[in-house]
């Protein structure tokens, strides 16, 4: 357990420190996109496909273009650009682009069609009816399965499979064929949604004379989305500029640049007026991106006494109607299989990953990415050996994680784990839900119980090089800058927002540990691609600690030197001599406090006269190495066998991010992964019937956890410093997401094994849960 | 339904409301179809309350009405012409001190995004004026009216439980709620 010091104190990191975002957000003071029109704005509804698959004939703004209040109505043909297409370089992958309204065909219920401006958010709704959308229907593709029988989505393609990659180890089938036992299972999962309680919103002004386009957005890769729009606008990249304050909430959902975001822009530029658009909760559940979807097939094999010897995989995403643009239809199938082994010792994998296009909302990152799905399937497959096998599940567990004489660990799919405490988060989790205690089946009270573990890995804080052995290399790497006023107060600028993180809390945390100076005392500076240091990737992959608090513990430094030769000046000795404390400058000639050595290189002539730099501005660049998180999540359900209800009653997370930044944010992000990991077990489900249209379609119906469906979860932290990252730091935003699911099924499963009921598909509904009855 | 239904002309309709809003008198024209949730945020400029769903689920928009907590997005502005509302803007003191529900907020990481927080700020000031001595099942039943995605209410329920011990206020009922079901 980190100990919780006193933030007054101790300012450095690992306090408890309370959020300076909290004063503004509790007030109803924050700024999210819709809170900030700009002036004279016009308001965007869409005319919106309802039909999952269907050749557009022929689009009749006529009645709605001369509604009164009606300033425009557009479709495909009034607004050329590029479309946007899959960024990422992978052999294989078959891209298809995607329009900001489609033109010719629609693939996907929710699909833009065409775009009403008007003078009220109201009128453009009603004229949205009036907007008259001729269809040919197509025949919807909905099971991933048969996806490759039906005619491809685009003419880009020969099979609707836009991926296909197969990867073994050389001993693979030997270990195979040489195992004592083979267990395999088929797992599926379903769609999901981030849904943040901001939806997707984007304002676009554009100044014909400056020939620049300002954009506010809430997103989470402001240099990303502007990127994007520069791209399919043929602008250039500095004529776009991409602001974003308060975003209410992400979970990967806003990392893409959405082909709404762009057909806002285009409107904006070609009606010559700034243009708004705020989503409604329909348009976030049916249009948004979505993820999560998978089939899963594993076969392990295992020695008489237990222990793993091989894995293999069969994984197919369903990757929805595009190879998305600045996601991918990589993301779900393509990750969960580099992530096959997760904390277990396995010396062979082989797998086969397929992805494949279908007439659904395209897929985008969703907390855990394709992991969750991984493994959620693994440690339902470890249970099910457990049983097989008469093994207690945590005891195989422990014989098969990675130990510490292990670490550095690299497994078979590439990944080395630089360091963590997979055994004893293991024990720790297990023992705080007393897992040794909790008899599988019938309870005393009529419920079936069942207990969860489930032990992960998180590959996180994603630079370039955590990307490459997850995925696929792209640049992820981030600049900052740090700067000193002559009154000491520090302003740190970066290129992340956070959605919730709390990042000017942490951020400024970072900052004060080596300038010793009080948090309070640094402001964090994002929001502004135009005045932001470049984050090629934005907020996403659990990424901010590492890689802008790396680069921030450098930029810090740097102003520190700078801090140090002013000091030595001032008190005439080497700058060598001087080390921080208290926010002062100490050398055993005396001391300065930050405000006055600062505003000596700002004002004093002689410091000007004797350095010849004497400014307090230092930037860094940073793209860390990879590093690995780990832990474990552990529940006990109690399952109503007459219903199907689920009840989860205890619940643990011992969690292993390295050095702990703030340890109250690190709760409130387990505790919000652990929340989401059992909406994804339970109750929520983003699915689309055989004809293609969409299950859920409002918060009636796609059910988010509320605070009566979870326990009290015991958290714990262990810090396992990362070896090579700056500060140790590791990221931890996704963790919970990643196990939960799975900690949940196992437990289910446990609990319903003596009635002979199997889980294999998450969420799992009530009724595949009810015993049968004897009739 | 479409703009030139003689409905929707008479929904567009401006109609002007007099209200209180935070204790200060206030005088919108909106249109009969606008809710109250759109009134506050685009005619007084109140963009603290939030709007999520637009059907009465996740709770973001509510506000207190004559002294119930209301969703603001399932009433029409037009229904509350002469009514006392008040909104997240209007719980801190004059003073701009934090309300002690405020404060159990951030001691308590009750809040991650914010876009929800004021709505179950509203609630939770609603539940903490009527009753003393909550215990978490039953606030954890109250608070199951609002959707949050980021905290998962562990810290909701902490900042909840907190804040009844330190909100300095008259009793007005320790009677419990019925006991949840399970």
């Amino acid at each position: 357990m980190i100990s919780v010091r006193d933030a007054d104190a101790n300012p450095s990191l690992g306090a408890r420190l309370p959020r300076f975002e909290d004063a503004r957000l509790l007030r109803g003071r924050g700024a999210f996109t819709a809170d900030v029109p700009p002036p004279n704005c016009l308001h965007v509804a869409f005319v919106r496909s309802p039909h999952p698959h269907a050749l557009i004939e022929d689009v009749d703004v006529g009645r709605a273009g001369s509604a009164p209040g009606v300033v425009s109505v557009l479709t495909a043909a009034d607004l050329p650009h590029v479309p946007l297409v899959d960024a990422v370089a992978v052999p294989g992958l078959v891209k298809t682009p995607q329009s900001a309204l489609a033109g010719e065909r629609v693939r996907f219920v929710g699909e833009a069609v065409a775009v009403v401006l008007a003078e009220s958010r109201a009128l453009a709704e009603d004229v949205a009816e009036l907007v008259e959308v001729r269809y040919t229907a197509l025949p919807p593709v909905v099971d991933p399965e048969t996806a490759t029988t039906l005619p491809p989505l685009d003419p880009v393609l020969t099979s609707n499979e836009v991926y296909h990659g197969e990867r073994a180890t050389p001993g693979l089938e030997e270990a195979f064929a040489a195992a004592d036992h083979v267990v395999s299972g088929r797992f599926t999962t379903g769609r999901l949604t981030a849904a943040p309680m901001e939806g997707r919103a984007c304002s676009a002004t554009f100044d014909p004379v400056a020939g620049t386009m300002t954009v506010r957005c809430s997103t989470q890769s402001p240099h990303l989305l502007q990127r994007k729009i520069a791209c399919c606008l043929g602008m250039d990249l500095v004529a776009v500029r991409v602001l974003v304050d308060d975003v209410g909430g992400g979970f990967g959902q806003k990392i893409p640049a959405s082909p709404e975001e762009i057909a806002v822009a285009l409107a904006a530029r070609a009606v010559g007026r700034p243009v708004l658009w705020v989503e409604d909760r329909r348009e976030n559940i049916v249009a948004g991106p979505q993820g999560k979807e998978q089939r899963v097939e594993l076969a392990l094999a295992l020695d008489a006494d237990g222990t793993f010897r091989a894995l293999r995989c069969d994984v197919l995403g369903d990757a929805g109607a595009y190879s998305f643009n600045s996601a991918s239809a990589l993301i779900e199938a393509y990750l969960a299989a580099g992530l096959l082994p997760g904390a277990y010792r396995i010396p062979e994998t082989g797998w086969r990953v397929r992805s494949v296009l279908t007439t659904k909302a395209p897929i985008a990152p969703y907390r855990g990415v394709g992991w969750t799905s991984g493994h959620t399937a693994r440690e339902l497959l470890i249970d099910r050996a457990a049983r097989l096998l008469g093994r207690d599940p945590v005891d195989l567990r422990r014989q098969n994680l990675v130990r510490p004489g292990d670490l550095p660990y690299t497994t078979p799919t590439g990944m080395t784990y630089d360091s963590g405490s997979h055994l004893a988060t293991l024990e720790r989790a297990a023992k705080l839900v007393d897992a040794a205690n909790v008899v599988p089946g019938p309870t005393a009270d009529g419920y079936y119980r069942g207990v969860g573990i489930s032990p992960y890995v998180e590959p996180s804080g994603w630079g370039s090089a955590g990307a490459g052995e997850s995925s696929w290399s792209f640049a992820s790497h981030d600049s900052v800058r740090v700067e000193m006023a002559a009154s000491g107060a520090v302003t740190a600028v970066v290129g992340t927002p956070s959605q919730g993180q709390g990042h000017t809390t942490s951020l400024a945390q970072v900052v004060a540990s080596v300038l010793t100076c009080d948090p309070r005392r640094v402001r964090v500076v994002t929001g502004d691609s135009a005045s932001t240091p470049l984050s090629t990737a934005g907020t996403r992959a659990s990424r901010v600690a590492t890689v802008i608090g790396g680069a921030l513990l450098l930029a810090s430094e740097r102003l520190a030197a700078k801090l140090a030769l002013v000091a030595g000046h001032l008190l005439g000795i080497d700058p060598g001599e001087i080390s921080f404390r208290d926010g002062r400058a100490v050398a055993p000639a005396g001391s300065l406090g930050l405000a006055e050595i600062a505003t000596a290189a700002v004002a004093d002539p002689a410091v000007r006269a004797a350095l010849p730099e004497p400014d307090l501005t230092a930037t860094a660049f940073y793209d860390p190495p990879a590093t690995y998180s780990n832990g474990c999540v552990a529940v006990v359900v109690d399952v109503d066998a007459g219903t199907g209800r689920v009840d989860v009653v205890d619940a643990a997370v011992v969690e292993d991010c390295g050095t702990v930044i703030n340890p109250m944010i690190v709760d409130g992000q387990t505790l919000g992964a652990f929340a989401q990991g059992v909406g994804a077990a339970l109750y929520e489900d983003a699915g689309y019937g055989g004809d293609g249209s969409p299950h859920a379609t409002t918060f009636g119906d796609y059910l988010l956890p509320t605070a009566r469906c979870l326990p009290r979860v015991a958290l714990e932290h262990r810090e396992s410093p990362a070896p090579h990252t700056r500060g140790g730091i590791k990221g931890m935003g996704e963790s919970a997401m990643i196990a939960t699911p799975g900690a949940v099924a196992c437990a289910v499963a446990a609990a319903v094994a003596p009635l002979g009921i199997t889980v294999t598909h998450t969420p799992i509904r009530p009724h595949e849960l009810v015993a049968p009855t004897a009739d | 339904m479409l703009p030139d239904d003689p409905l929707v002309r008479r929904a567009a309709d401006p109609v002007t409301v007099t209200l209180t809003v935070n204790d200060r008198p206030a005088r919108i024209t909106v249109e009969t179809r606008t809710s109250l949730a759109d009134a506050l945020r685009e005619e007084l400029g109140l963009t603290g309350t939030h709007v999520a769903c637009e059907q009465g689920v996740c709770g973001a928009c509510t506000v207190e009405v004559d002294g119930e907590a209301v969703r603001a997005c399932l009433l029409l502005a037009v229904q509350v012409e002469g009514a006392e509302v008040r909104t997240v803007e209007g719980l801190a003191a004059p003073d701009e001190r934090l309300h002690p529900v405020q404060q159990a907020f951030t001691d308590h990481h009750a809040l991650q995004c914010g876009f929800c927080t004021p709505g179950l700020l509203m609630t939770v000031h609603r539940l903490l004026a009527e009753r003393q001595g909550v215990d978490e099942a039953e606030v954890r039943t109250v608070v199951s009216g609002h959707l949050c995605r980021c905290t998962g209410y562990q810290g909701i329920v902490d900042a909840v439980l907190h804040a009844d011990r330190t909100w300095d206020r008259p009793v007005v009922s320790t009677d419990s709620l019925p006991p949840r079901q399970r």
